[in-house]
């Protein structure tokens, strides 16, 4: 995690790519979703048979922070012939990208939010919340102070609006609360001992099975002069 | 961590703000016989045609001359006394100096509410520097500047400039609730609004520009003295984990307004998170984390006390609702359910004892009782306060007859004995409750709505207690 951090540094680089933003996130406790970064079609296709599918292909950059409003993401990728074909598309888009995301396809409905912020008063702070493409929009989202502990953790997960959703929903299993807490919980003190990272975006975090995986995730370093 | 927390402790242990409450002498820098003179105005408080302030009281001025009662001296090296607190209210550009000169005679308290320093252009915010350098050169700690000081029931001490009437009102009427204000309107909304309340003010404070003590001292402060509710109405904190400590160190209920909800976050922020981390969600989270409870009005800075200092806490969610007035049963039931408090079921055996008592209409919750006698009244209480499953009770009733004040005043000690509280509105003849409210000491809210919320209030308070006694953070 460091040294993807220093890397990045020393680049001048603030944005890492989601490849490298989850493997921050991994390195801190957190379970991502399985993937690689593919450089060519032939090693995407090795990628996808190695997951198994279905699987998601991404275009990894550093510098598409939208990449599914830029046709960089395809999902539900049930066979050969359609990774390469999405390969195909993806590298067409004429984006400068440093390889394309093979990943594990989790099926889920319930999307959750998590994050780290700098508060100007309070210093890192955590979020949770319901995620997707309208978290904006639902806007059902808490925070606490970081570090933070099982307990506020809890209180976190039980004090948004949508609640619910994190019990038994649609034939599926209630969340896996434990480890949805130790997830904040490391996501706060990731935020705490770390001096570089300015924002940290998991969104969205689906829930496979019962268990809580982060599917894309950003993070974001302080200006340095 | 260990080692911030450590330091904190021992500022704890340093920092003592009596002086600022119970000085013995204080002399206040810019009183005169001008007119319009502001700082003429605090002598004029301090004298006995106001409060009656029993320490020494001197005015400093340019002619040296007395004000309402204060001797007057020219400078400070003047004045023969030892000096306890110091009030500024001279022009800006003036006060620098003033500090040295307070550091040099041994002066260790001083509240500036002079204005034109950090709050008005670079010229202030020079001043201010100044200020600041002069104070930690003596070791000084200073309120404001630009602020309005303190009051303090209890001592009958009151420096707010120009709280000439509203002062001697508020002495006569002491209390137990302490308030952190930053605004001169919302202390005299709450001086005037207390004094017909159970509850009334033990100290206020006025902060300014906090540039130096803030919120989180007066948090400290407040929790060593006889204070029992700690009030805030903010506008800006002085430091958010600071701030977030000082409430975890007190059991006392901490009650907080703050202002700048709509503040947007930082701008132009590339992730969802940073987009909605606005000012105000965090806020939101921290008092919830450190155990503060967040206010929904200014006013509940004045309703809700009263909860807190007459009764005890609500400690499950379950409530009984009790009323002699259909209506107000289903109006209560109606605004519990939007909260986290449940209307609860009662059990058989409450029931079947509720059945038993003549004019009861329903003996389920909510309970509604026709005319009765204040011996049913009292018999319904002891049921409900005694009923495992009811942890508290929202008690709405028309005034239909006198006696009703003293069945609520019986209810009060029945609380108390059974440690579960009572919400109490009632909703007619509302000059008799006024009178009794005193008289009997009643614990009595406007209104449905602030009754309920103040069963919320108690229950968030009970959760906070509880949570208090864990460390905020862990490393």
């Amino acid at each position: 995690m460091d040294s993807i951090i220093q890397n990045a540094v020393a680049k001048g680089r603030r944005v890492l790519s989601e490849h490298d933003s989850k493997q921050v996130i991994a390195s801190a406790g957190l379970r991502v979703n399985r993937e690689k970064l593919a450089l060519s079609r032939d090693e995407a296709l090795a990628i996808a048979a190695e997951i198994g599918y279905p699987v998601v292909l991404k275009g990894s950059s550093d510098k598409a922070a939208h990449k599914t409003e830029m046709g960089l993401v395809k999902l539900k990728l049930a066979n050969a012939e359609d990774v390469g074909l999405a390969y195909d598309e993806i590298t067409a888009k004429g984006a400068e990208l440093d390889g394309v995301l093979v990943g594990e396809m989790i099926a889920s409905e319930r999307e959750f939010v998590m994050g780290l912020s700098r508060d100007p008063q309070f210093g890192p702070c955590v979020m949770f919340g319901i995620g997707g493409i309208f978290t904006e929009a639902i806007k059902d989202v808490t925070f606490r102070v970081a570090p933070i502990t099982e307990h506020d953790a809890e209180e976190m997960i039980d004090e948004i609006r949508m609640s619910k959703l994190l019990g038994a929903f649609r034939g599926k299993p209630a969340v896996d609360r434990a480890a949805l807490v130790r997830a904040l919980v490391a996501l706060g003190d990731l935020g705490y001992r770390s001096n570089e990272i300015a924002e940290i975006d998991i969104n969205p975090v689906l829930i496979d099975g019962d268990s809580p995986v982060a599917v894309d995730a950003l993070v974001i370093l302080k200006k340095f002069e | 961590m260990r080692a911030s927390q450590a330091a904190a402790a021992k500022q704890i242990e340093t920092l003592d703000l009596e002086n600022f409450f119970n000085p013995s002498s204080v002399a206040v820098f810019g009183a005169s016989k001008a007119a319009f003179n502001l700082g003429a105005t605090i002598c004029k408080i301090l004298s006995d045609e106001a409060v009656g302030y029993r320490g020494r009281v001197y005015a400093v001025n340019r002619k040296g001359e007395d004000v309402f009662g204060a001797k007057g001296f020219r400078t400070l090296e003047e004045i023969p006394d030892a000096i306890d607190l110091a009030v500024i209210i001279t022009p800006a550009f003036v006060v620098p100096e003033l500090v040295r000169q307070c550091g040099e005679k041994g002066i260790r308290s001083i509240i500036i509410e002079s204005s034109g320093f950090s709050e008005s252009g670079e010229e202030g915010k020079r001043l201010q520097r100044e200020v600041d350098e002069a104070a930690r050169r003596y070791a000084i700690r200073l309120i404001g500047p630009n602020c309005l000081g303190i009051l303090d029931n209890r001592h009958r001490f009151c420096c707010m400039f120009g709280a000439n009437d509203l002062a001697p009102l508020a002495v006569a009427h002491p209390g137990s609730v302490s308030y952190v204000i930053q605004s001169g309107g919302i202390g005299a909304l709450l001086v005037e609004r207390l004094l017909d309340d159970v509850s009334g003010i033990n100290k206020m404070v006025s902060l300014g520009n906090k540039s130096d003590l803030d919120e989180a001292d007066f948090i400290d402060y407040f929790d060593t003295d006889n204070t029992e509710v700690i009030a805030l109405y903010l506008e800006s904190i002085g430091g958010g984990r600071k701030l977030m400590e000082a409430v975890r160190r007190t059991k006392k209920p901490v009650l907080v307004y703050k202002t700048g909800k709509s503040e947007a976050g930082s701008k132009a922020v590339m992730s969802h998170t940073a987009g909605l981390a606005q000012n105000d969600a965090v806020f939101d989270g921290a008092c919830r984390q450190a155990g503060m409870i967040r206010l929904h009005t200014p006013e509940e800075l004045y309703t809700l006390p009263k909860m807190l200092t007459e009764m005890p806490l609500l400690k499950g969610r379950r409530i009984a609702v009790f009323t002699n007035s259909g209506a107000f049963g289903t109006i209560g039931a109606d605004m519990l359910s939007d909260t986290r408090l449940v209307v609860s079921p009662f059990s058989e055996e409450t029931k079947a004892r509720l059945a038993k008592l003549p004019g009861v209409f329903n003996a389920e919750n909510p309970v509604d009782i026709g005319p009765a006698p204040p011996e049913v009244y009292l018999e319904i209480y002891n049921i409900l306060l005694g009923a495992d499953e009811v942890d508290g009770i929202l008690h709405m009733v028309s005034m239909w007859r006198d006696y009703v004040t003293d069945v609520m005043e019986t209810l009060v000690s029945l609380c108390r004995k059974h440690e579960k509280p009572a919400a109490m509105y009632a909703f007619s003849a509302l000059d008799k409750l006024r009178a009794a409210q005193l008289e009997k000491r009643l614990p009595l809210f406007a209104g449905a709505q602030e009754a309920v919320r103040a069963l919320v209030v108690s229950h968030e308070q009970f959760l906070a207690v509880q949570k208090k006694g864990e460390p905020l953070w862990i490393q």
